[in-house]
């Protein structure tokens, strides 16, 4: 029976593990720190971008009818709102509703009013658009509307939300493309470094004849697996972290802390930190042998 | 089998030549030392015939043909041809010596039944039939050599080249591994020896080619270590 390729790269992939086993297990161990940082950095990431997304789907704009339009144009109105190419979503809150929510905002204090006869709240639009950033600008486009009274979309808080989510998206993106470009850079090396300490045994196999391929498809099976076990490994970590997080928050009854569901954000993580473990292990293989190659 | 047409290399940032003008020809089983101080090219020589590194200019020639020209894919099928022997035995230390000949053979894809008859063979030839299963950092220096030797041997190469193959060895253990080397060559390899060890080439009395900083000063059927111009 002939040593069969696929066979001796297998065999020699394994053996390759347990002969060097400290060293690739401090090899592994540092793509799995390093990918664990990187994989929690991203996690919180997320869960900000999450958590932002979410106040920022509150805001909406709040378009008050004046009290003495006729009812052909409130319709008018609406029409245009509602085929808006930048609104989502038109509700109409008549005074009567506007009433009773500050009703119950304001408990007794209201006691004995009778809003039937006497109620100043104007009737609106509540719209929703469909990028958030854009409240300022509709408002301003709304108020010129024929039949608007008043527009309110939290002036000035708006602003400065949109201001603290850009800068905060800015920062997580930058923190995170640092991260990566360490991740890359630590565990290329280190991979690299293993391959350096067997660098003896490379020559060898070039002075007695053997191929390049014969050489590197043992490695770059080693670098690949050192990689996917350095990607799992902190997969997992995350995983029950994040479980445990999501049932401490949930216990707190910290509700507005909207944390996103473990299962997709962890299939998200493991498209980004699998790909980049097994790949840096497989390149960073490739790159270190080559140059032992060339005797 | 090796002939060296005007052979000069000069390595990069080197002002001298490490081998310049240097010919000679070595025919099919035939033991030739090539001795020199160190510095003399004696080494750089080696790695011209195994195509570690080409010529600056000239022609290297072995087994007929211009090896600088040889495509990268066809080298192993060039040092499977030729069995390298090291000064410093350039062993896998973790392995035993079953496993340092094997490995030889497996590159060469050869199958497990074959491996496993050629490998104890081949040790027994070196004398270490006992210590198969010994890893080699647990073998003297002598024994190691052996194993070198022995995966040299194991591909049934046309030319075993050695690289000061006695320099990490007593006088009596160096005389050992001459001796395999001589039995080799007896059965028809070619055998390069390079080497500063005085008395065994004046014990020897084979074909001498004697370097000095780069060029070919003398080259003598039965040669002594000492050159007389």
């Amino acid at each position: 029976m002939f040593v069969s390729g696929l066979g001796y790269v297998i065999s020699e992939t394994f053996k390759g593990l347990y002969r060097n086993r400290w060293m690739c297990i401090t090899s592994t161990g540092v793509v799995v720190v390093t990918l664990l940082m990187l994989g929690l950095f991203m996690l919180v990431s997320l869960n900000i971008g999450h958590i932002t997304e979410t106040v920022k789907e509150q805001v909406e704009i709040v378009v008050y009818i004046e009290d003495q339009a006729d009812q052909e144009a409130v319709n008018e109105l609406y029409k245009r709102l509602s085929e808006h190419s930048q609104v989502e979503e038109v509700t109409y809150v008549s005074s009567e509703e506007h009433m009773r929510r500050l009703q119950r905002q304001l408990g007794g204090m209201l006691e004995g009013y009778d809003s039937a006869l006497d109620n100043p709240l104007l009737a609106s639009y509540e719209i929703k658009t469909v990028v958030p950033e854009s409240v300022v600008e509709l408002a301003k486009e709304f108020e010129t509307y024929p039949a608007v009274s008043t527009v309110f979309y939290g002036q000035g808080y708006v602003e400065n939300l949109f201001a603290v989510t850009g800068v905060l998206q800015y920062v997580g993106l930058a923190l995170m493309l640092g991260l990566a470009v360490t991740a890359i850079f630590l565990i290329s090396h280190t991979i690299k470094l293993t391959v350096m300490m067997r660098r003896k045994e490379i020559t060898i196999m070039k002075y007695v004849g053997a191929s390049n391929w014969f050489i590197r498809w043992p490695f770059l099976m080693e670098g690949l697996l050192m990689g996917l076990v350095g990607a799992v490994v902190p997969l997992v970590i995350i995983y029950y972290l994040y479980q445990y997080s999501i049932e401490w928050v949930a216990g707190n009854n910290l509700y507005f802390l909207s944390l996103l569901p473990a299962e997709p954000v962890i299939r998200e993580l493991a498209k980004y930190l699998v790909p980049l473990g097994t790949g840096l292990g497989v390149i960073g293989s490739t790159f270190s042998i080559g140059r032992f190659l060339r005797v | 089998m090796v002939e060296a047409e005007n052979v000069s290399m000069k390595y990069n940032r080197c002002a001298q030549y490490a081998l310049e003008d240097v010919t000679f020809s070595i025919g099919r089983g035939e033991f030739v030392f090539i001795v020199g101080s160190s510095g003399a090219g004696k080494s750089t020589l080696l790695k011209l015939i195994i195509r570690e590194i080409k010529p600056t200019a000239g022609v290297m020639k072995v087994f007929g043909k211009d090896i600088s020209r040889l495509p990268r894919r066809r080298l192993p099928d060039l040092r499977r041809s030729i069995g390298m022997v090291f000064q410093d035995f350039r062993l896998i230390d973790d392995r035993t010596a079953s496993e340092n000949v094997a490995f030889a053979l497996m590159v060469t894809g050869a199958s497990r039944r074959d491996i496993r008859k050629r490998v104890p063979h081949v040790l027994g030839l070196v004398g270490l039939q006992e210590k198969t299963k010994e890893r080699v950092c647990d073998l003297s220096g002598g024994e190691q050599q052996r194993v070198g030797l022995a995966r040299a041997l194991v591909n049934r190469p046309s030319i075993i080249i050695a690289d000061e193959p006695t320099g990490n060895l007593d006088p009596g253990t160096a005389l050992d591994i001459m001796n395999l080397l001589r039995s080799i060559n007896l059965r028809g390899t070619t055998v390069l020896v390079a080497t500063h060890n005085r008395e065994i080439v004046d014990q020897f009395k084979k074909r001498v080619i004697y370097l000095d900083q780069g060029k070919l000063i003398g080259d003598e059927r039965k040669g002594i270590y000492t050159h007389v111009r």
